[in-house]
């Protein structure tokens, strides 16, 4: 039997060559892991949030190990989109690899500017909008908290390109479903969950917060089972592909994963213990094809969804905050 | 030698100092392939929570004997792990990582400045100097005696000056100090240790040049391009070179986890840059 079909389609010709990505900000611009990383192995590579303008980012420190997890408060520090693209495009130019770069705002208009300089760019195979990012024009509430907003920068942004576009829902909200149908109906071609969870840590001495910005956003395995509800939910409200991120450590949680709906997943903190385990888990997805013999990784997919996915439920969540 | 990640095992573990403690690895690779500055990413074997690697300072390398140390205080988890290892257990770690110091070739005497856990920082510097046939000054600072390295552990042509704050042993004060004895005599400083440590040497570095008259190191007046900050050529001509502390997620420049403010404006990167900077590249007063 030949190795099972890895292959992903997210739309609008983005297809990637096996379902695992690594995360926007756990793995830079895709050359930092140098020969360590085998990056033409991997199923994508999101490259750090990239803005329109140069940002510093936050006063250090910046992250912080917690109990399973860790917290990252990095301030979206990149040397904007011009020289992002200036700097590494080349060279993505180059890998099998598709390289989607994540880009944020904070106005609608910031998003579209980014996208149009991105556009037809050898070596950028679509975008990812991060838009976990405080709206300045509505108050600094982020686009991700409200699906009137993440619908309107999808929407602007959909209008201003035809690369993919994927969109990146944030977890720290009431109910995420109105706003991924919002998003998938303002024409984006996959959705990614999740982004990190808010919180805080303390110093040593307990009189200050731990982190320069005070707040920090949660990752690794500690937020597995909010991704994993998060994906659960968003894979039965909308047609698009969802690609789950959110501690995935080992080749359980991409099984997880794909059985509540995800067609890939993403590999963040994870890379930072080992930075070899996204490619291991593309082959350690292919012994696992080949061990139940299926053809395709695809029939891995939904299989712990409800039988019909039929009209959006108002009590399938069980976890009110 | 470019980083790569090694499987090490452990040969020796003592407990030096009261919560310190001094391992020793066989890594052939990262002994004869690393320069005195650069540190390792060393992988915990508790995976029950410990999401992130923990970095150390080659503390020591003996290409002829293939083993490394670092050196360590415990102050949770990841350390405490650490403590518990035993000979023959193996550890992985991802080196060596980050920029090494620079020593101008033409520099007869260093002195060398520890603050405390910061003597791993400079500690590979000190062998690889009288290696060179260089001297060495040590000047090292503590809380009191019960935390002051031991000599033995060092080389025997080092010399060796201790401050402690409440004067148990050797200078009472700062080790910071001590510094205006000797920076008539060296060549080079290189110092590790807490951040206000490391800023009062740089103040100290900065108007050196004017209380002692001397040439600066380096390009003949008007002959040639300056060096590019933060340039291998730039460092090498420094006469204070830090090695910099920050918390870390990745080591490798990916995550711009463990920054500090330059003074270009620019945060760089600890793991990446650093650890070793010119004094000149760090803004020290940034508040970062
Ligand atoms: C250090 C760090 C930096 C991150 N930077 C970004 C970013 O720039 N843009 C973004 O959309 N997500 C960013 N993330 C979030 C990750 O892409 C991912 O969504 C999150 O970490 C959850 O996955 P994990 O548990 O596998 O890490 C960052 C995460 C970390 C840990
Ligand atoms: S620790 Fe990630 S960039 Fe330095």
């Amino acid at each position: 039997m030949s190795p099972a079909d890895l292959s992903v389609d997210l739309g609008r010709g983005l297809v990637l060559p096996n379902p695992i990505l690594v995360a926007s900000g756990t793995f830079g611009y895709g050359i930092e892991y140098g020969d360590v990383v085998e990056v033409d192995r991997l199923g994508g590579i999101c490259c750090k949030g990239t803005t329109l303008q140069p940002r510093i980012g936050n006063i250090t420190p910046r992250v912080t190990e917690t109990p399973g997890g860790m917290l990252n408060s990095i301030g979206l520090q990149n040397p904007g989109v011009d020289a992002v693209v200036a700097k590494y495009a080349g060279t993505w130019a180059g890998w099998k690899t598709p390289v989607i770069v994540n880009v944020a705002g904070e106005s609608v208009e910031d998003y579209v500017e980014v996208v149009q300089r991105l556009e037809g760019v050898s070596g950028v195979a679509g975008i990812e909008l991060n838009i976990s990012c405080p709206n300045v024009g509505r108050g600094g509430l982020q686009f991700a908290i409200d699906a009137g907003a993440a619908g309107e920068v999808t929407a602007a942004v959909r209008r201003a390109t035809d690369l993919p576009l994927l969109v990146k829902l944030s977890p720290n909200v009431g109910d995420v479903r109105p706003i991924a149908r919002a998003i998938a109906d303002a024409g984006a071609d996959a959705l990614t969950a999740i982004n990190t969870l808010s919180g805080i840590a303390l110093a040593p001495s307990r009189r200050k917060p731990l982190l320069g910005n005070i707040y920090g956003g949660l990752s690794g395995p500690a937020i597995k089972p909010v991704a994993l509800r998060i994906v659960y939910e968003v894979s039965q409200v909308v047609d698009i592909p969802v690609v789950a991120i959110g501690g995935v450590t080992e080749l359980a949680d991409v099984l997880d994963f794909l059985a509540v709906g995800a067609v890939a997943v993403q590999v963040g903190t994870a890379i930072f213990a080992d930075p070899t385990l996204p490619v291991r888990l593309v082959d350690e997805l292919t012994d696992e094809c080949e061990r139940r013999g299926i053809a395709s990784y695809a029939e891995l997919v939904g299989t712990a969804l409800p039988p019909k996915p039929g009209a959006p439920s108002s009590k399938g969540v069980e976890y009110r905050p | 030698m470019t980083m790569r990640l090694v499987r090490t095992e452990l040969v020796d573990s003592r407990e030096i100092l009261p919560g310190q403690w001094l391992q020793s690895f066989l890594a052939p690779e990262l002994s004869s392939g690393s320069r005195a500055g650069q540190f390792v990413h060393a992988r915990t074997g508790d995976l029950s929570g410990l999401v992130l690697r923990r970095p150390f300072s080659i503390n020591t390398a003996d290409p002829a004997t293939g083993v490394i140390t670092i050196h360590f205080r415990t102050i949770g988890r990841g350390t405490e792990w650490f403590t518990r290892l035993r000979p023959g257990d193996t550890v992985e770690m991802l080196g060596p990582l980050g920029r090494p110091f620079e020593v101008d070739p033409r520099s007869r005497h260093l002195l060398l400045i520890a603050g405390g856990l910061g003597m791993a920082g400079v500690r590979s510097l000190a062998d690889e100097a009288i290696n060179h046939g260089r001297q060495v000054t040590l000047l090292f600072g503590a809380a009191s005696a019960r935390d002051v390295y031991p000599s033995s552990l060092l080389p025997d042509e080092v010399e060796y000056v201790i401050a402690t704050d409440d004067g148990s042993v050797g200078h009472k004060g700062f080790v910071t100090e001590l510094v205006p004895d000797y920076e008539g005599w060296a060549d080079q400083a290189f110092a590790c240790g807490p951040a206000p440590m490391l800023a009062a040497l740089a103040r100290i570095a900065e108007g050196r040049r004017e209380r002692l008259g001397v040439a600066k190191l380096g390009r003949k007046r008007g002959v040639g391009k300056p060096d590019v900050v933060g340039s291998t050529a730039a460092r090498r001509k420094a006469f204070l070179q830090v090695s910099m502390e920050q918390n870390m997620g990745c080591a490798v420049g990916a995550c711009l986890g463990c920054v500090i403010m330059g003074t270009n404006g620019v945060p760089q990167r600890v793991c990446r840059e650093g650890p070793v900077f010119a004094a000149e590249e760090v803004a020290w007063e940034s508040g970062w």
